[in-house]
C-alpha cells in the first residue's frame, strides 16, 4: 500500500487534469482568531478518476472541495477547473461554469420543492437558455438510476434514496467535467448508500465521469480509485484502490 | 421558561424585525384613526354652558331640511314676535346671523374660513342670552368697533388694537378690534366664526324677520315656554323649551360630524382588517420553519403544553413590541392627521384628550391577533410527530381543503345574487351585502386566484427563461401562505379604486351634462359658506358697466320641498329637497343652453316654472300641470310650463328654474349669491371691478370644477388614509417576501448550485412576488368596479348604469400598485440573491 502524498505539481494545461489546487490556502477569521482550514495544498484531479477526500471533522476536507469548485474563494494560491483560474471569474461566469462544467451532490439533496423530479434534473440545462436537454441521455440516466417512473413527482413525494438519485441525475445531465459530492451518503441508510455508490462507480467506469467525493465513510471511500487523506488542512496521505480495512487503518493512524 | 423564550425570540430578532414593524404600523393606523375619531370635540359643552339661562326658543316653520352641505331653510320670525314676548315680561332677542367675513392682513378671507358659517352677531352686553364673554380688551360699544372670537382672531392673525376689514352683504367694512371673546368656555361658537358688533349696527336692521328668537325669563324653562306659546303673536311658529332647542342645535351639528365620525370609523375598521391580515400572514408564511423548530423542541422532551406556552409568550412579546411601537407612532400620527385635515380645510374641532379605548383596541389587535395568528399554525405544527417533521426537509405548504372550495363557491354565488338583486331593485342594503359577501369570497378564494394566475402566467414567464417558470411554480406552490398578503393589498387597492370611481361618478352627476350647456364666460360668486356674501346691486351695476360685458345674470338660489306622495329620487346630497333658481329668464337663456323637451320658455314668469326632465319624471308632472311645494311663503302651487333636458348646475342642482318674480311667490327675500357673466373681458379686469376679496370671478370651467370641490377635499382625506393602508399592506408584502425567502434559502441555494446566476435568482423572485402583487392589485381594481357599478345602480335607482370610468386612473392604480409590490419585494429578493451560496449550503 502506497501512502506517499502527491508532491508532483499538477499542470492545469494538461488536458487530463480536470481540476487542481496549487499552493491553496484558506484562512477564516483574522488575527488571533484566525483558523487555517487548508494550508498550502497542491493537488490535481484527473479525468475519469473517482477520488475520495477523507479526514476527521474539521480537517479541512470540505473547505478543500468548496474552494476547488469555486463555491468558496482561496486566501492564497490558485484553484483551477481545467486551465481556468476560478478566482478570475465573476458570478455570471461561475454560474455558467456550475451549470455546464460542474455537478454537485449534497448530503441534504437540495432539490427544488416546487419542481418535479424531471424539472429538477434538467434544471442546469434549462438555466442555460441555449443548451438543449439530451433526451436519450436523460432516459439512460433515469433508467440506470431507477427513477424513470418517478419523473413527474415532486421531491416531497419521493423517498430519501430517490431524492438523492434525482440529485445525481441533476449533477450528471450537463455531462460535467467533474462532479463534487459532499457526503452524498450522509443522509442515507447503508443499503441505499451502497446503491448510490454503485451508481457513482458505474458513472466513472461507463462514462468516464470524474468525481471528487468528500466523505468520512470508509465503505464509501472503498469504491474510489484514489483516496486522499487530509488532516489539519494538509494532505497527509494518499492511497489507490484501498480496501475498507486499509482506509480504517489509515484513519486510526491519523487520529 | 420565560427567559429561554426571550432568548429564542431575540435570536430570531432579524427575522422578526419586519414583523414587529408590520404589527406596529397596523396598530399605529388603528390607534391614530380611532384617536382622531374620538377626539372630535363634543360641541355640546360650550352650547350648554353659554345658553344655561335659555328658557325658550321660537322659530319659523321648516321649509326644507338641511342635509350635508346644504343649509336647511325655515320661515323667518317677524320682529313683532320679539316685541310681543318682551312686552309679556320676558327677555327676547332675535337672531338673524347676517354674513360677515373677516379679511386678514394678506387681503384674503381669514379666520375660520372653513367654519360652517361666517356671521355677525350683536353684542348683547349683560343679557343672560349673551353667549359670549370678553377675554381680552373690551366689548364693542358703538359703530366702528368690533370683537372677534378667539379662534377667528388667531386664524386671521389679528389682535386688539388692529383695524379690521370685514365683508358683509353691504360690501367691505372697517372697524377697530377692541376685544376678543370666548363662547361658553370654548374659543368659539362651534363651527361658527363670529364678528360681534354693536347692536345698533345697520347690519342688524330687520328685513324679513329673524332666523330664531331666544327667550329668557325668571320662571322655569317649562313655565316660560308655556307662557310664550300662549301668546297670540307666536301663532304658526314653533316654540321649544330652551334645553330642547339646544339639544336640536347639538344634534344638527353632530349630524354633520356624525358623517365624519362614521367615515373615520370605517377607516378604523379597514385598518383593523388590514392589520389582522398582515399579522396573520406573518405567521402562516413561515410555517415550515416553525414546524421544524417546534418539532426539534418536542424531540428534546418539551411537552405540547410547554411548547404552546412558549409560542404564546413569543407572540405576546412580538405583539407587545409592535403595539408599543405602534401606539407611539399612532400618537404622533394623530397630530399629523389633524394637521393634514387643517391643510385640507376640514377643520374639525378636536380635543386633546386621549381616548384610552383607542389605545386599548390597538393593543387588542396588536397583541391579541398576533397571539391567535401564532397559535393557530403552531397547533397544526405540534400535531405532527416530531421525528416526522424533522425527517422531511420540505414541509409542504398548506392547501385549502375541499370544504374551502365549496365555501368559496357558495359565497361567490350568494354575493353575486345579492349584488344583482340589489342593483336591479335599487336596494342599497342588498347591494351592500352583496359587496361584502363577494369580498369575503374573494378573500377566501385568494389562494385559487393566485394559483390560476400562476398557471396562466407560466407560458409567458417561461419565455423569459427557466427562472420565470420557476417563479410561477413557486407562486402556485406557496399560494396558501401568501394569499393573505395579496388580500391585504387587494383591500387597499380596491378602496382607492372605489373612491376614485365614486368621486368621478358623483362629480359627473353634480356637474351633470349641464356643465357643457353653460354659455357664460364667467361665474361670479362668494367664497364663504352659506349664507355666503350676496351680490348687491351696487356690485352688479359695477360689473355691467365694465367694457366688454354683454350679460350679467344674477341668480338667486333657494330650496323647497315638494308636497307629493312620490319619493323624489335624486342621488347625492339634498335628497328630497329641490333646488330652485330664480333669474331673468331672458338673461338666463343668454348664458345657458336649455334644451327644451316640452313646453316653452316664453311662458316662464310668476309661478310658471321650468322643471328638469329627471325631476318631472320622478314627481310625475308635465307641462300644464301644477307642482305643489312648501316654500318660505308656505304652501305654493307652481305651474310647470316647460320641461328641459338638463337644468343649471349647482348644489343642489336647481330642479326648478323660474323668472325673477318667482322669488315673491316662494317668499325669498335675499339678493342673488351668484351671477353668470358673458363677457369678452379678462378675468383680472372683472376681479378688479368686483373689488371684494370674498367674491370670486371664476371661469366657467373652474366654476364647474368647484361644484365638486367639497368632494375633492374629502377625497384627499380618503386618499391619504388609504395611502397609509396601502403602505402598511406593502410592508406586509415585504415581510411576507422576506419570510418566504428566508424559508426557502435551501432551494435557492440548490438552484444556485445547479448554475443559476444571482441575476436569474433575483428576477425569479421578483417575478414571483410581482405576480402576487398583480393578483392583489388587479382583483382589487376589478372588485371595486363591480362594487361601484352595483352600488351606484342601486343608489340612483338605475339612473347611473355604470360608474364614470377613467381608464387612465385605473391603469395608474394598477401600475402604481404593481410598482409598490415589486419595490416591496426588491430588497429581500436582492439580499437573497446575493447571499453567500456556501453559507446557505453549509447551514442546511
Amino acid at each position: 500500500m502506497k501512502n506517499t502524498p502527491t508532491t508532483t505539481i499538477p499542470d492545469p494545461a494538461d488536458d487530463d487534469n480536470v481540476a487542481s489546487l496549487v499552493g491553496a490556502t484558506k484562512t477564516f477569521g483574522e488575527g488571533d482568531a484566525a483558523v487555517t482550514a487548508i494550508d498550502d495544498v497542491t493537488i490535481g484531479f484527473r479525468r475519469g478518476e473517482f477520488t475520495a477526500v477523507m479526514g476527521p471533522s474539521g480537517s479541512g476536507k470540505s473547505t478543500l472541495m468548496y474552494c476547488q469548485s469555486g463555491l468558496d474563494k482561496l486566501s492564497s494560491g490558485k484553484a483551477y477547473i481545467g486551465d481556468v483560474d476560478v478566482s478570475t471569474l465573476g458570478d455570471q461566469e461561475l454560474s455558467v461554469m456550475r451549470r455546464s462544467q460542474l455537478g454537485f451532490i449534497f448530503q441534504s439533496f437540495h432539490l427544488v420543492p416546487a419542481l418535479t423530479a424531471r424539472e429538477n434534473i434538467t434544471l442546469p440545462v434549462d438555466l442555460d437558455r441555449v443548451a438543449q436537454v439530451d433526451e436519450s441521455f436523460l432516459n439512460e440516466l433515469t433508467e440506470v438510476l431507477a427513477i424513470q417512473n418517478r419523473l413527474g413527482n415532486r421531491p416531497s413525494e419521493l423517498s430519501g434514496g430517490q431524492r438523492q438519485r434525482v440529485a445525481v441525475a441533476r449533477a450528471m445531465i450537463p455531462r460535467p467535467d467533474v462532479i463534487f459530492a459532499d457526503e452524498p451518503t450522509g443522509a442515507l441508510d447503508s443499503r441505499t448508500s451502497g446503491e448510490l455508490l454503485k451508481y457513482l462507480r458505474q458513472a466513472v467506469d461507463a462514462l468516464g465521469q470524474t468525481i471528487v467525493m468528500v466523505t468520512h465513510d470508509a465503505v464509501a471511500a472503498s469504491y474510489c480509485d484514489r483516496v486522499v487523506y487530509v488532516q489539519d488542512g494538509q494532505l497527509v496521505g494518499e492511497a489507490r484502490h484501498p480496501s475498507v480495512d486499509d482506509v480504517l487503518d489509515k484513519i486510526r493512524e491519523l487520529s | 421558561m420565560l427567559q429561554r423564550t426571550i432568548k429564542l425570540a431575540w435570536y430570531k430578532r432579524n427575522r422578526y424585525a419586519l414583523t414587529v414593524v408590520a404589527i406596529g404600523l397596523s396598530v399605529a393606523f388603528i390607534v391614530s384613526t380611532l384617536l382622531l375619531t374620538t377626539s372630535i370635540a363634543d360641541v355640546g359643552d360650550p352650547l350648554n354652558q353659554s345658553y344655561a339661562e335659555l328658557d325658550a326658543a321660537v322659530s319659523g316653520p321648516s321649509v326644507s331640511a338641511g342635509d350635508g352641505p346644504i343649509a336647511g331653510i325655515s320661515a323667518p320670525v317677524p320682529e313683532r314676535v320679539v316685541d310681543a314676548i318682551n312686552a309679556a315680561g320676558f327677555e327676547a332677542v332675535g337672531f338673524s346671523s347676517p354674513y360677515a367675513q373677516v379679511i386678514d392682513a394678506g387681503g384674503n378671507a381669514g379666520g375660520q374660513v372653513q367654519a360652517a358659517a361666517n356671521i355677525a352677531e350683536p353684542w348683547l352686553g349683560s343679557s343672560v342670552l349673551n353667549g359670549f364673554a370678553v377675554v381680552d380688551g373690551a366689548p364693542p360699544s358703538g359703530l366702528g368697533e368690533m370683537a372677534l372670537d378667539q379662534t377667528t382672531a388667531d386664524g386671521a392673525g389679528l389682535s386688539v388694537g388692529d383695524t379690521v376689514t370685514y365683508v358683509t352683504d353691504r360690501g367691505p367694512q372697517q372697524a377697530d378690534l377692541v376685544g376678543i371673546v370666548s363662547f361658553g368656555g370654548a374659543n368659539n361658537d362651534p363651527y361658527v366664526s363670529t364678528v360681534l358688533l354693536d347692536a345698533s349696527d345697520p347690519l342688524f336692521t330687520v328685513v324679513a324677520g329673524h332666523d330664531y328668537v331666544l327667550v329668557a325669563g325668571d320662571a322655569s324653562a317649562a313655565e316660560v315656554t308655556a307662557a310664550v306659546s300662549a301668546l297670540g303673536a307666536v301663532n304658526g311658529l314653533t316654540v321649544e323649551s330652551g334645553p330642547a332647542w339646544i339639544a336640536g342645535e347639538i344634534e344638527q351639528l353632530n349630524s354633520f360630524l356624525g358623517f365624519f365620525e362614521t367615515f373615520l370609523t370605517v377607516f378604523a375598521v379597514i385598518a383593523v382588517v388590514v392589520g389582522m391580515l398582515i399579522v396573520t400572514n406573518t405567521f402562516t408564511v413561515s410555517l415550515a420553519q416553525r414546524t421544524q423548530e417546534l418539532a426539534l423542541l418536542r424531540l428534546v422532551g418539551t411537552t405540547r403544553r410547554q411548547l404552546m406556552s412558549q409560542v404564546v409568550i413569543e407572540a405576546l412579546l412580538l405583539g407587545l413590541a409592535g403595539t408599543a411601537l405602534g401606539t407611539g407612532v399612532g400618537l404622533i400620527g394623530v397630530s399629523a392627521m389633524g394637521a393634514f385635515l387643517d391643510v385640507l380645510g376640514l377643520s374639525i374641532e378636536r380635543s386633546n384628550a386621549i381616548a384610552y379605548s383607542a389605545i386599548a383596541i390597538g393593543a387588542i389587535v396588536g397583541i391579541g391577533v398576533t397571539v391567535v395568528a401564532a397559535v393557530l399554525p403552531a397547533r397544526k405544527a405540534t400535531g405532527v410527530a416530531p421525528i416526522e417533521a424533522l425527517r422531511t426537509s420540505e414541509v409542504e405548504p398548506p392547501s385549502a381543503g375541499r370544504r374551502r372550495q365549496v365555501l368559496v363557491l357558495i359565497t361567490s354565488l350568494l354575493g353575486l345574487a345579492a349584488l344583482v338583486f340589489g342593483s336591479a331593485q335599487g336596494d342599497i342594503l342588498y347591494a351592500g351585502i352583496g359587496i361584502g359577501v363577494l369580498f369575503l369570497a374573494l378573500y377566501l378564494g385568494g389562494e385559487y386566484l393566485i394559483r390560476a394566475t400562476a398557471r396562466v402566467a407560466r407560458p409567458f414567464l417561461s419565455l423569459a427563461g427557466p427562472t420565470g417558470g420557476l417563479a410561477s411554480r413557486n407562486l402556485e406552490r406557496n399560494a396558501g401562505r401568501t394569499a393573505a398578503a395579496a388580500s391585504a393589498l387587494m383591500i387597499g387597492v380596491s378602496l382607492i379604486s372605489f373612491f376614485t370611481l365614486m368621486a368621478a361618478t358623483i362629480g359627473q352627476f353634480i356637474a351633470g351634462d349641464s356643465a357643457d350647456a353653460i354659455t357664460a364666460d364667467y361665474v361670479v360668486q362668494g367664497v364663504g359658506n352659506p349664507p355666503g356674501p350676496v351680490l348687491n346691486d351696487e356690485l352688479l351695476i359695477r360689473l355691467e358697466s365694465v367694457d366688454g360685458v354683454a350679460t350679467v345674470a344674477p341668480t338667486r338660489l333657494t330650496t323647497v320641498t315638494p308636497v307629493t306622495e312620490a319619493e323624489v329620487s335624486r342621488p347625492g346630497p339634498g335628497d328630497g329637497v329641490l333646488g330652485v333658481a330664480m333669474a331673468d329668464i331672458d338673461e338666463l337663456q343668454a348664458v345657458f343652453d336649455f334644451e327644451v323637451v316640452a313646453g316653452s320658455l316664453a311662458d316662464v314668469g310668476g309661478s310658471s316654472v321650468v322643471v328638469d326632465e329627471a325631476t318631472a319624471e320622478s314627481l310625475s308632472v308635465g307641462v300644464g300641470q301644477p307642482l305643489a311645494v312648501t316654500a318660505l311663503a308656505g304652501s305654493v302651487d307652481l305651474q310647470v310650463v316647460a320641461v328641459v333636458a338638463s337644468s343649471l348646475p349647482g348644489q343642489p342642482q336647481p330642479a326648478i328654474v323660474g323668472d325673477v318674480e318667482l322669488a315673491d311667490v316662494v317668499g325669498y327675500t335675499e339678493p342673488a349669491t351668484l351671477a353668470y357673466v358673458k363677457a369678452t373681458t379678462s378675468q383680472a379686469v372683472l376681479t378688479n371691478a368686483v373689488g371684494i376679496p370674498t367674491i370670486d370671478v371664476l371661469s366657467t370651467d373652474d366654476y364647474v370644477a368647484s361644484l365638486g370641490s367639497n368632494l375633492d377635499t374629502i377625497l384627499a382625506l380618503v386618499y391619504a388614509l388609504l395611502a397609509v393602508a396601502v403602505v402598511i399592506a406593502l410592508v406586509g408584502i415585504a415581510n411576507t417576501v422576506s419570510l418566504a425567502i428566508s424559508e426557502r434559502v435551501g432551494e435557492i441555494a440548490a438552484v444556485r448550485a445547479a448554475g443559476a446566476s444571482r441575476r436569474q435568482i433575483f428576477w425569479s423572485l421578483i417575478s414571483e412576488f410581482g405576480l402576487l402583487a398583480l393578483v392583489g392589485v388587479v382583483s382589487g381594481v376589478a372588485f371595486a368596479w363591480v362594487a361601484a357599478a352595483s352600488f351606484f345602480r342601486a343608489l340612483s335607482g338605475g339612473q347611473i348604469s355604470y360608474p364614470e370610468t377613467d381608464m387612465l386612473s385605473g391603469l395608474l392604480i394598477i401600475v402604481g400598485g404593481m410598482l409598490g409590490g415589486v419595490l416591496a419585494a426588491w430588497l429581500p429578493s436582492r439580499s437573497a440573491s446575493r447571499a453567500n451560496l456556501l453559507d446557505v449550503l453549509k447551514a442546511e
